[in-house]
């Protein structure tokens, strides 16, 4: 029996071995100087935003990266929501800031695909050609998410946040099933 | 196939067991769950379905949590401590695997340990990754990605994403030893892992294979890896 339970143990802590095997190495921390107290407070990761605004597309270059790091910024702010629509009690304050993000995101993006910054620029992206070929369904998409994203924001109690949460993200998803391309290393 | 056998031994001493049992029931489901979970994976992803994806990489951590305890608790074949040898056995195993007279092992040889601990920790790291993981819609990210933040967790998808190369090439590995030891030496490794049994000639270990295993142990292997399957996902 001993052998056993030694056997158990042995599997749980490799299989969180295993677990652990995913983190990132962290960044190197500053020395603290000499004085500083022991016990100072890490500094909280700064709050995702809403989108930065996009430069006129003649450098189509350009635009396409901002384009690019507003659909990150988003993604950042999705990652919050969905933390907290995990957690067992939501920080609501951040997550209604991240919803509120969302809504800004998705009013702007209908604006963000201009004729020549797709495919056919011969920039690499992950937009496919069909958002300008099916601009409809891609609009409607943009307008769904506006919709889910406004519902998301008005949430005011951790209940109706969670109950929203999945129809948010379901828009994203909804979206980037018909529109956007999986591209390695973006 | 061999039903002329027992007439072969000899009047008076005890018939030899035609078949030699080497590979276990739990063993044997693992290994082809474990063929479903991955090939379930590659699917669920190429057709954007990561809510199937979220599960088929957490029933793999759930058997590899399975595999590891049955390590140390199963029959004598898959125990580690049983099967993985030294490289200087390795080596002996390479040279006797040309000449004559070579007999099969009983259960892993030397050189195949080798592979069984490569494809344990290439899962291992590849569902270790994905549980910190991002979905591009954060829908189904990985059970654990709110312990990371935003830019830790896209490095660990992208990660997540390039570590698979490693673990086809690994199987791939698997598949080639397969298909040499079938070709070369017509030996089949796969019909044993469906059987549990091969055939007893020429084959190293005791003559009937490896004892029934314990209930108890297997009930406790089951409850670790559903216990830990529940740890992180809830």
């Amino acid at each position: 029996m001993k052998t056993i339970l030694f056997a158990a143990a042995a599997a749980t802590a490799l299989a969180l071995a295993a677990c652990g095997g995913g983190e990132p190495a962290k960044p190197a921390e500053p020395t603290p100087a000499a004085d500083a107290t022991p016990a100072a407070p890490e500094p909280v990761a700064a709050a995702p935003t809403g989108p930065a605004a996009m430069p006129e597309p003649t450098d189509v270059a350009a635009f396409m990266k901002a384009r690019h790091e507003n659909y990150e910024m988003l993604g950042a702010n999705m990652k919050v929501l969905q933390d907290n629509f995990r957690a067992e009690t939501p920080d609501m304050a951040a997550a209604t800031a991240a919803a509120a993000n969302v809504k800004l995101f998705a009013d702007a993006m209908g604006a963000w695909f201009p004729a020549g910054t797709g495919p056919d620029s011969g920039i690499e992206s992950e937009a496919k050609a069909n958002i300008w070929t099916d601009r409809a369904t891609f609009d409607a998409a943009a307008v769904k998410l506006q919709e889910e994203s406004a519902k998301l924001a008005a949430a005011t109690d951790a209940a109706a946040f969670k109950a929203q949460f999945p129809a948010t993200g379901g828009t994203c998803k909804n979206c980037h099933d018909t529109f956007r391309e999986e591209k390695k290393d973006q | 196939m061999d039903a002329d056998k027992p007439a072969a031994s000899e009047p008076g001493t005890a018939p030899t067991p035609s078949h030699q049992k080497v590979w276990d029931i739990p063993t044997r489901l693992f290994h082809w769950s474990l063929v479903i979970c991955i090939g379930l994976s590659w699917w669920s992803v190429e057709n954007k379905r990561m809510d199937i994806h979220y599960w088929s990489g957490l029933v793999a951590l759930g058997l590899l949590v399975f595999r590891i305890y049955w390590g140390f608790a199963g029959p004598e074949t898959v125990r580690f401590a049983r099967f993985i040898k030294g490289p200087r056995e390795v080596v002996r195993y390479l040279r006797r695997l040309f000449r004559t007279g070579y007999r099969a092992s009983f259960g892993h040889n030397p050189l195949g340990a080798l592979s069984v601990i490569a494809l344990l920790l290439a899962v291992a790291i590849q569902v270790g990754l994905g549980l910190f993981a991002s979905d591009t819609s954060y829908v189904s990210s990985g059970p654990l990605s709110h312990l990371v933040d935003y830019e830790a967790s896209e490095d660990i998808t992208d990660l997540h994403e390039d570590f698979f190369n490693v673990l086809m090439f690994v199987i791939g590995l698997h598949l080639a030893a397969i298909v040499f030891y079938l070709a070369v030496k017509r030996i089949n490794l796969v019909w044993p892992m469906v059987t549990g049994s091969r055939s007893a000639e020429n084959a190293e270990g005791p003559p009937a294979g490896i004892a029934p295993i314990s209930l108890l142990r297997l009930c406790i292997g089951i409850v670790l890896a559903a216990g830990a399957v529940w740890l992180i996902a809830r």
